[in-house]
């Protein structure tokens, strides 16, 4: 657009409205302060009041912060009691008795010989493969090693853990594959009734 | 932020009043941290122990195998497995994926068995053995489990057996009539046989030549009482 053009009388108005300076009354703000602090309160009984008066608490540094843990304790719980530890919201699960218990009537003893380990721990697909679940006993002479477990009957894969790091399968007992992990397990067959 | 005591109440009352809630405070601070303590103790579920991408992959292979009436319980103890030999997550989750395979090959070749036949089938084809060579043992006598034959067959593998040579045995036997007794006794002698010096298939050939069996049915047909595993899945 040019200066030279004509513009409509009506832009031309408004642009004249626009540009004109606003002159305001300069006691209009008290006036509607006033007139706020006149207006009188919204009626609360006593209960209500005492209950929306506002207060200061005292606390010690010290309490503040076993407040905060508190209140972070409780997030904690309620995340815990929500949430799956991978994530995903927990469901309702059948109840214990709703569902058959396994079936674990053999004891099955275990046996190895390591006569100068330290500890030796037995690990399988019964206890997770867990090093710390099911600790072997040493025998009074020799490095006999072994451990009763109670186990469901069915096909069972195992080893031996000597001193916390180092893997053995059971000699005495038909390997497994090697997994992937790099050393082979033992496998441990259960029928009903004691094997020991 | 202003300290100052509260509006309202006796002085003496408030006093007691911030006593026992900073000794609330105290004991509920004290058995939130005993409890979070705890439930970090005895750890429900050790797949935790993955990263949140691995135990989201193991999660998805575990509901695939349910999906195909596979047992999960498998994956989820090799998974475990490589968490407590410190494996990296990498392997832990191509240990589960072989696993699967494994599973779902055993499951086409034998039909509906159960969970640890397909389990020891799985190992089996894992040692190295071929879907093919696992064929024959869909047919069986009711009632008869493959689970002990094929638990010495994958070690026979294990120990240096020729896969070819191991298949052979075993499935003589088996056609045979062979018991779990026969078959544990046939892995004790060949054990006992390598450790002494010998050569791992040498050794089965001889044993598997000792061992008394019965003469083998008819190629192609089940013997009487066998039966295929065709039912439903």
């Amino acid at each position: 657009m040019t200066d030279s053009e004509q513009l409509h009388p009506y832009v031309e108005w408004i642009i004249r409205e626009a540009r004109r300076p606003v002159v305001t009354d300069p006691d209009a703000r008290d006036r509607v302060i006033e007139a706020i602090r006149v207006e009188p309160l919204p009626r609360r009984t006593a209960v209500v009041r005492r209950i929306f008066a506002p207060r200061v608490f005292r606390l010690s540094p010290v309490t503040g912060a076993l407040l905060a843990a508190g209140l972070v304790g409780i997030g904690v719980i309620a995340g815990a009691v929500s949430f799956n530890r991978d994530g995903r919201v927990a469901v309702e699960q059948p109840s214990v008795a709703a569902k058959p218990l396994p079936v674990s009537d053999t004891i099955v003893k275990f046996v190895f010989f390591a006569p100068r380990a330290q500890q030796v721990s037995l690990v399988g697909d019964f206890n997770d493969w867990d090093i710390a679940k099911t600790p072997m006993n040493r025998s009074a002479r020799g490095g006999l090693w072994s451990v009763t477990v109670p186990l469901s009957a069915g096909r069972h894969v195992y080893a031996f853990v000597v001193d916390g790091s180092s893997w053995s399968a059971d000699p005495s007992a038909p390997f497994a594959p090697d997994d992937g992990f790099g050393h082979a397990n033992s496998v441990k067959l259960v029928g009903r009734g004691s094997s020991l | 932020m202003r300290f100052r005591r509260t509006p309202f109440g006796a002085p003496g009352s408030r006093r007691v009043s911030v006593r026992a809630v900073r000794a609330a405070v105290l004991v509920f601070g004290a058995s939130v941290t005993l409890r979070t303590l705890r439930a970090q103790e005895t750890e429900p579920d050790r797949l935790a122990r993955l990263d949140a991408n691995t135990r989201f992959t193991i999660h998805v292979l575990m509901d695939s195998a349910e999906m195909a009436g596979l047992p999960s319980s498998a994956l989820r103890s090799i998974a475990l497995q490589g968490i407590s030999l410190k494996a990296d997550s990498k392997t832990i989750v191509a240990a589960v994926r072989q696993e699967l395979a494994n599973l779902r090959t055993a499951r086409t070749t034998l039909g509906p068995v159960e969970p640890e036949e397909l389990t020891a089938a799985a190992a089996l084809l894992h040692a190295g053995a071929k879907p093919g060579q696992l064929e024959k043992f869909r047919v069986r006598q009711r009632g008869r489990s493959d689970l002990q034959a094929f638990t010495i067959w994958a070690d026979l593998i294990t120990r240096g057996v020729p896969s070819e040579d191991a298949s052979s045995a075993i499935t003589k036997l088996w056609d045979d009539g062979a018991d779990d007794a026969t078959f544990l006794s046939l892995w004790n002698n060949v054990q006992s046989d390598i450790l002494r010096g010998l050569n791992p298939g040498a050794a089965l050939q001889a044993r598997v030549r000792e061992t008394p069996g019965r003469p083998p049915t008819a190629k192609g047909q089940p013997p009487e009482g066998q039966q295929e595993n065709t039912r439903s899945e």
